[in-house]
């Protein structure tokens, strides 16, 4: 995916922004990257085997049977074909969720950094504070409070709480004061913009880097979303993936007369993280490229 | 603002706040429009997060009982958790854990990121895709993938112990929270990567074209430049694995369904010990005393990381 | 700095200190009584991980035209006894049946959160169970719930590697048991007769067998002893197996390791309950034909004296909304029509109609190399010894149980004994302190 730039760069001279190539560097990353690596190579090789084969056979060599067709298919039309409706329920929470929680954290940061306003600092320590409480501890009492909202069991109860990222706003905050220049604000405020369309014409395009970043770490926050909607959800048509696959997977080590479905949790794991790899990598794509005014490094 | 200006004043960004630009033109009519700004994530917070917690503060003033119901008695489940020896242990095996394993990933985080921005690599853009990608693996699966791979019978350890004549066990009690430690520095290695890299890429072109009309080397790019721009993130990432570390969860309590006397006790870590108190103990309220006094436990250290990250800054 | 010091005090003491301003969320519960109205269409939601129940639903709707039904998996075990805690004291989304399994039932019928089904006509039901499965779900008069699915302990060994081992049947007492135990473990250094990572429900189907009766409950009244002779005799069994390297500490069971071991035969046998016989196949694909299935090892030669290991039952909740079409139901496919298709699909049931038609104990199964599995399982169900009791606690007391006993397995020190002295310590403490009387 890297080769027909590397070879256009290749022909052209070391500049500032292309300086020559280290194999030492590239090789110290490269064993890191293995690191990382390894266990997804683990994941594919075990996707492609039978259930049957992958009790019995090495985790790093292949089965008898090649099955990962066979294992896609029965992914989702398993249990009248349950996996797709949780991949469709996965994808409104992410969406939504995701494109939220960055408009938040982007008109949250965008205010810090460069509007004056009492308070602030104070808004900063109770967002952090807050985050310092061991989350579990709070399911209770976050179910009981969406119980009484009449939330619980809808998709608002995953939905909401994902409208939040804080380490979000806390970026966009740094992002906005470092990248967005406050002459520029200002000039549009001369000129009679007010204040929400400042932030919509001027700083807005000016934050599409962090906004990236923000959207791709909401994206993936919410995509492996587990422990919340195992609390608040017990209709498994609203499910997100992750908790419908541990419920697969839980199905196997529960004593009692659970199927074992090994195959279809490692084959469903694969096509979960798929998607997340696809939007990675064409967000990367336009993250790369050279952004507004100048304010980021190409 | 300029290259020269930013050279000058590099602890500029290296404050947890960021420094807002100077306010000469400040106006007083606008002065409040922010809290509009922020009000749309303020009042979600305050539904997500303030009134649970208080909630569970109101909580934690009662004792639970299977039989005969909930009764009122004033702050005795603070004492009690002072007095306990499991929240204890569990405090310090997160506490050692923390100090170990935050400072190895922030660093490998951090030269990975310096690395990506000297676009000295090869497979450089495939690289960074390569690191990120555990951190969208889901906790299940990623535990799922590392109990075997780590397994002494039919795992990688089984082959490897087989080759060298060794006895390794990666989840005996003296060496699962080393196992958990890969399991984690590889699942969020990559994540705070990439804030790094986002951080680097918002340093202006210019400040980099005037040092090398300066003649600065790579090595004083990084030290000049690169890591200045890096000290606010950095302390914020401290915070937040700190946090993150403090309600570690996922790992110890999906692995002792996967792997047998890993020595992961039901108080093995505060975060699961509140888990299971609530969840399977019925004692909601000392549940809820043990996360608050973590809470405030991870807000005395984040903030004496920020005071450390603002020394630093100050003796620039 | 100055300043940010300052702003931090005070967003810390907004966060903590939030405390005495609301307490609104406090209100108690308010559970939905009262069944449905008549005219209305009744839907009823029912909370199983057992796969099988959605099997009777088509049959029961056609039967009951005024009920629908929702089949949910609420998650397994502790996940959906959590959910089902969450629901009764939010007030809200309780549902009609709920799969529990045996040692839960008292967990939540001794405080009041289960309806008593004895006057929904349950009462009656009694001798069309096994004794054992019956006093599962009864405590005193009351009954908690309708047993579902059972667990006879029996034991499943590898024809194979017993042969290998120089041994051509199953051995009949515990005695045979370890004699055999020692010709396994010379086949080489992967081979155990069988594994043990602080398996609590081994430990006390083996004490079960024996019997001990370590835990006696009279409503809010529980006595805890490990000190009985029967007790003492099987753990000091067990604790002799351990010292001696006959059981393989380091393989847990349901593991990945586990299916594995299994299915090259270095595992030579299990005592488990007769719920495995359904999922043996699956984990272990390579070892058809091999196991066979025989009754648990006895204690005395010539004695026929069973216990149990796991099974579960459903049970109508204080709360739930419609009662008696959830009783319906619960009848429908737990002893009524709607047994069979749930019998058909692999569901092991204690209810005597089943174990002792032919069409159950005369068919051959393949996997166990043809051997008809129903006899040895009705029969082990037939005599599995009754008078067991759990207490109310035994979801917290079970998931201490491993803390305490996970040093004695991986480092040998200590002894069972000691495990289960602490443990009953323990288990007496936090009794108390949740309003039991315990001693």
């Amino acid at each position: 995916m890297t080769t027909t730039a590397d070879v256009r760069r290749r022909g052209r001279l070391h500049t500032l922004a292309n300086p020559r190539k280290s194999g030492t560097l590239t090789f110290l990353t490269g064993l890191f990257t293995l690191y990382c690596l390894v266990p997804l190579i683990w994941l594919t090789i075990n996707s492609t085997k039978s259930q049957a084969d992958f009790v019995s056979s090495f985790g790093f060599s292949f089965g008898r049977r090649f099955a990962l067709f066979d294992n896609i298919v029965e992914v989702f039309t398993y249990d009248g074909g349950i996996f797709t409706r949780w991949l469709l329920n996965t994808v409104l929470y992410v969406v939504v969720g995701a494109v939220v929680s960055t408009f938040l954290a982007a008109l949250g940061g965008y205010a810090l950094a460069k509007l004056e306003f009492t308070g602030k600092r104070v808004f900063l320590f109770v967002v952090l504070g807050a985050i310092s409480v061991p989350g579990i501890a709070l399911a209770i009492p976050q179910f009981l409070l969406f119980a009484q909202l009449g939330l619980t069991n809808t998709p608002w109860a995953v939905l909401i709480p994902s409208f939040l990222n804080p380490f979000g706003l806390y970026l966009m905050w740094v992002f906005a004061a470092e990248a967005v220049p406050t002459g520029l604000l200002e000039a549009a405020k001369i000129d009679g913009a007010g204040e929400f369309r400042t932030f919509w014409q001027i700083a807005l395009p000016m934050l599409v880097p962090a906004t990236v970043t923000v959207l791709l770490f909401s994206f993936v926050s919410i995509w492996n979303n587990y422990f919340l909607p195992l609390i608040m959800l017990k209709d498994p048509d609203w499910y997100p993936l992750t908790v419908g696959i541990n419920q697969w997977n839980k199905l196997a080590s529960t004593a009692g007369n659970g199927e074992l479905l090994q195959n279809l949790v490692v084959t469903s794991s694969l096509l979960t993280i798929i998607p997340l790899i696809i939007a990675f990598i064409s967000l990367q794509r336009f993250w790369q490229s050279g952004l507004s005014l100048g304010a980021v490094k190409g | 603002m300029s290259a020269t200006e930013r050279m000058t004043r590099p602890a500029a960004a290296s404050t947890l706040l960021p420094a807002g630009e100077p306010q000469q033109y400040r106006r007083r009519r606008t002065r409040q429009i922010g809290w509009a700004f922020v009000a749309p994530f303020g009042v979600l917070f305050a539904l997500v997060f303030i009134v649970p917690i208080t909630y569970a503060a109101y909580l934690s003033l009662f004792q639970d009982r299977m039989v005969g119901g909930p009764s009122f008695v004033g702050l005795d489940n603070y004492t009690k958790l002072f007095g306990d020896a499991q929240f204890w242990d569990g405090v310090s095996r997160v506490v050692s854990f923390t100090l170990i394993q935050v400072p190895i990933m922030l660093v490998l985080a951090l030269v990975l990121a310096l690395a990506m921005d000297s676009m000295r690599l090869r497979g450089m853009r495939f690289m960074r895709v390569a690191i990120f990608l555990p951190y969208a693996v889901p906790a299940i699966v990623s535990t799922l993938m590392w109990g075997f791979m780590l397994g002494v019978r039919y795992g990688l350890f089984g082959s490897i112990n087989g080759w060298l004549g060794t006895d390794i066990d990666p989840f005996r009690p003296s060496t699962t929270l080393i196992s958990i430690g890969i399991m984690v520095t590889w699942a969020f290695t990559g994540y705070n990567m990439l804030i790094f890299d986002s951080v680097l890429k918002a340093v202006p072109q210019e400040l980099y074209e005037a040092a090398a009309i300066d003649g600065a080397g790579e090595l004083r790019v990084i030290r000049a430049i690169k890591l200045p721009a890096l000290r606010g993130s950095l302390v914020i990432t401290v915070i937040f694995s700190i946090i993150g570390t403090f309600q570690i969860f996922n790992e110890p309590q999906i692995l002792p369904s996967m792997v047998a006397n890993s020595g992961i006790t039901t108080y093995y870590t505060p975060n699961l010990y509140a888990f299971n108190l609530a969840f399977t103990g019925s004692q909601q309220g000392y549940a809820a005393a043990l996360a608050l006094v973590m809470a405030a436990f991870t807000i005395a250290i984040a903030y004496a990381v920020q005071i450390r990250g603002m020394r630093d800054a100050l003796d620039q | 700095m100055r300043l940010l010091t300052k702003a931090w005090t005070v967003g810390v003491a907004l966060v903590t200190a939030g405390a005495l301003a609301a307490c609104s969320g406090a209100g108690g519960t308010t559970g939905g009584a009262g069944g449905g109205s008549a005219d209305e269409p009744v839907k009823l939601t029912v909370w199983s991980w057992d796969g099988t129940v959605e099997l009777a639903v088509p049959g029961f709707e056609k039967a009951n035209p005024g009920i629908e039904v929702e089949v949910v998996n609420a998650g397994s075990s502790s996940d959906e006894y959590q959910a089902l805690d969450n629901a009764i004291q939010a007030g809200s989304g309780v549902p009609d049946l709920v799969m529990f399994e045996y040692f839960a039932v008292p967990y939540f019928a001794v405080p009041g959160k289960l309806a008593d089904l004895g006057p929904l006509g349950a009462a009656e039901l009694a001798d069309d169970y096994v004794p054992s499965a019956w006093n599962n779900v009864t405590i005193g008069d009351g009954v908690y719930a309708l047993p579902s699915d059972f667990g006879p302990a029996v034991m499943f060994w590898n024809e194979a590697t017993f042969a290998k081992a120089g041994i051509d049947e199953a051995p009949a007492t515990w005695d045979e048991y370890y004699e055999d135990a020692k010709r396994i473990r010379a086949l080489g250094d992967d081979y155990y007769i069988t594994q043990d990572t602080n398996d609590l429900f081994f430990l006390l189907s083996l004490i079960w067998q024996a019997g001990g009766r370590p835990f006696e409950v009279d409503g809010t009244t529980v006595h805890i002893d490990f000190s009985a002779p029967e007790t003492q005799k099987a753990v000091a069994f067990w604790q002799k197996m351990i010292d001696e390297d006959l059981v393989n500490t380091k393989i847990s069971a349901w593991s990945d390791d586990w299916n594995r071991a299994l299915n090259d035969g270095t595992l030579a046998s299990q005592n488990m309950g007769g719920w495995l016989t359904s999922t043996l196949p699956e984990r272990a694909p390579d070892a058809a034909g091999d196991f066979r299935v025989a009754l648990m090892p006895q204690w005395e030669k010539g004695e026929r004296v069973g216990a149990e290991n796991g099974g579960s039952s459903f049970g109508i909740p204080e709360a739930a909304a419609n009662k008696e079409a959830a009783y319906t139901f619960l009848e429908y496919f737990t002893h009524g029509e709607g047994l069979q298709p749930r019998v058909d699909a692999g569901a092991f049931v204690p209810n005597t109609s089943v174990l002792d038609s032919p069409e159950f104990q005369d068919v051959k199964n393949p996997y166990f190399g043809d051997q008809k599995t129903g006899e040895v399982l009705a029969e082990a169900s037939n005599i599995a010894a009754v008078g067991w009791q759990y207490p109310p606690f035994f979801e917290w007391a079970r998931s201490t149980y491993a803390d305490i006993a996970t040093p004695f397995y991986t480092s040998g020190e200590g002894s069972l004994e000691e495990v289960l002295q602490t443990w009953e310590q323990r288990s007496v403490e936090y009794g108390n302190e949740q309003g039991f009387q315990v001693d």
